[in-house]
């Protein structure tokens, strides 16, 4: 049975480095003993990803999960700017969240789901920490290299069907969709490769891949190698955090129900 | 770092930002500034460009609340039926009881991208604590039958008319055959056509804009229109404010700033940059301006026109 709606929002960690989260309280009358940690993108992917996150937040509250969904350091409502973040700190603040949910909920067990940059790191964290039970990594970032390929070549698109010469160079600052992207954060991501990860081989994992996005046979691969029990699968969605031509936010209603359905067959 | 996450509302359901005031600076700690979504993205704004202006404004010694409207980024959606242009004027609303109940905010500037200028409008024409808007690419003109392929035209002719048209390098490739003949040939049809159909519901709409601003200027609401350089809705302000709009700007009544090269989504660094610039500037201006407005002689003189609140 339903109870009312419940969605916190809060300001959490210590001193200058305060995150927001959401918290979302488990909908039905008995928690589950499983609480998720949601790790969103960054930059633009941010921006377009938002709202199908908060959607997958509320669908896994319905079924009684206590989920807590938050901003990384320098990222949407959090503290700082994205140019002064990095890896380390992006690491840190998935520490922070799990804390932060396990001390709200009083519940040890964790399931971390991400996307994107945001799965990437979910992936470093879960083959790190204890407790961790089950990972989603939903279209996740194999290779740091290619990731920065891939959103440079983004914004040369962006540069060339947004009318190139509305655009002109001040600095030499890089920037990807009205986001910096500076010289330690696009070092730090570019070293960042999962298949040199060796993960822990108690846990559970799940590769969503959206139709069209890139092939994940490498890290599939890396999993079956190191024995770890992992699902995968291949869904009819869009890549939803990309720009889309109306300015639309596109929400993948068959990943969220896979992803939904396939967490609650881990705990 | 000082903000706070808040619930507001009746039932409380708004989420949004509170950024405190930073400084003591005279006349900006009784203001709070409300910053309405830019359509549908959530309350952080495309580039995150609403939190950078939340904290610029705050280090200005403005409160700044910026929240979802239900329905947009954490706000659950509305169990009414009222629709969004009243609902966005009722949670704008409700945002300034919260600020003036919980930090003591006496009056409000409201800030707003897109239909979320529009929000910021029409809540000015409707409620007496509002003395300024800072309007970002507002839409003056709503043509709810434009499709997306319409609008995507439209924003092709304003870059051949406005910039292409005087770029050597264009007019090479329009010889040289490296343009999409069929696609420029379909957006300068589309435009001529657009410009020539008489569009009673525009017309409507552009006579009801210019009465609106001419009300709010006559309260001395300070209005300041901030346009990308490289957004049709700068032509269809002008077009629709016309000749009210040239003569209240021409007598600083009205302020129109135009961001120079910039997209809708303001999507390069430096445009943010500007874009910033020129709100924390014109923010400033309003609480100086309205300060001199609201001494005694000024009130006596200025509150007959003042309309009657709506419910």
């Amino acid at each position: 049975m339903k109870t009312a709606s419940s969605v916190l929002p809060f300001y959490f960690g210590s001193g200058e480095k305060q995150l927001y989260g959401c918290y979302h309280a488990p909908r039905t009358e008995q928690s589950r003993n499983c609480g998720v940690v949601i790790c969103q993108p960054m930059g633009h992917e941010y921006i377009y990803c938002h709202r199908a996150l908060r959607q997958l937040a509320t669908r896994l509250a319905d079924v009684g999960f206590p989920v807590l969904r938050f901003d990384f350091y320098g990222c949407g409502d959090s503290s700082g700017d994205l140019d002064d973040a990095g890896i380390s700190q992006w690491l840190q603040d998935i520490s922070t969240s799990i804390t932060e949910l396990r001390s709200r909920t009083g519940i040890r067990q964790i399931c971390l789901i991400g996307v994107r940059l945001g799965a990437a790191l979910s992936f470093i964290t879960a083959a790190e920490e204890d407790g961790i039970t089950a990972v989603v990594l939903w279209d996740p970032v194999v290779s740091g290299n290619a990731y920065i390929e891939e959103i440079r070549l983004l914004q040369r698109e962006a540069l060339r069907s947004r009318l190139k010469s509305l655009w002109r160079k001040e600095s030499s600052e890089e920037e990807v969709i009205g986001f910096p992207l500076s010289v330690g954060v696009r070092t730090a991501i570019g070293e960042l490769n999962l298949l040199t990860i060796a993960p822990k081989t108690s846990m559970r994992m799940l590769t969503v891949q959206s139709e069209e996005a890139a092939n994940y046979d490498s890290l599939n691969h890396h999993l079956r190698r190191r024995g770890v029990q992992f699902d995968h699968q291949q869904l009819q969605a869009p890549k939803i955090w990309l720009p889309t031509i109306d300015g639309s936010l596109l929400v993948p209603t068959q990943i969220l129900r896979s992803v939904v359905s396939w967490t609650c067959a881990q705990s | 770092m000082n903000e706070e996450a808040v619930v507001f509302g009746e039932p409380a359901s708004l989420v949004g930002i509170v950024t405190p005031s930073g400084s003591a600076e005279a006349g900006h700690i009784q203001t709070g500034v409300v910053l309405l979504n830019p359509g549908i993205v959530h309350r952080v704004g495309a580039g995150r460009i609403y939190v950078k202006v939340a904290r610029a404004l705050a280090a200005k010694g403005f409160t700044a609340l910026r929240f979802d409207f239900s329905g947009i980024g954490d706000s659950p959606v509305r169990r009414d039926n009222l629709q969004f242009p009243k609902s966005a004027i009722a949670e704008a609303r409700r945002a300034m009881d919260f600020l003036a109940q919980t930090r003591g905010t006496e009056q409000f500037i409201l800030l707003g991208g897109c239909s979320g200028a529009r929000v910021a409008f029409d809540t000015a024409c409707c409620d007496t604590r509002v003395i300024g808007a800072l309007l970002i690419n507002f839409p003056s003109i709503e043509d709810e039958d434009q499709s997306v392929k319409e609008n995507a035209q439209r924003a092709a002719f304003t870059y051949y008319r406005r910039f292409a048209f005087f770029d050597l390098r264009s007019w090479r490739r329009l010889i040289t055959g490296k343009v999409r003949y069929g696609h420029l040939a379909s957006t300068l049809w589309q435009e001529m056509k657009r410009r020539t159909c008489v569009n009673e519901a525009i017309s409507k709409q552009a006579e009801q804009f210019r009465l609106h601003l001419r009300s709010l200027v006559d309260r001395n609401i300070q209005l300041t229109f901030i346009c990308s350089e490289g957004d049709h809705r700068l032509d269809d302000l002008r077009q629709s404010g016309g000749k009210l709009l040239k003569q209240l700007s021409a007598g600083r009544r009205v302020a129109l700033d135009i961001i120079r090269r910039s997209d809708h989504t303001f999507s390069s660094l430096c445009d943010q940059r500007r874009l910033l610039h020129v709100l924390v500037k014109r923010a400033d201006a309003m609480v100086q301006s309205t300060s001199e407005v609201r001494k005694p002689s000024f009130v006596a003189a200025t509150s007959s026109v003042l309309p009657e609140l709506q419910p």
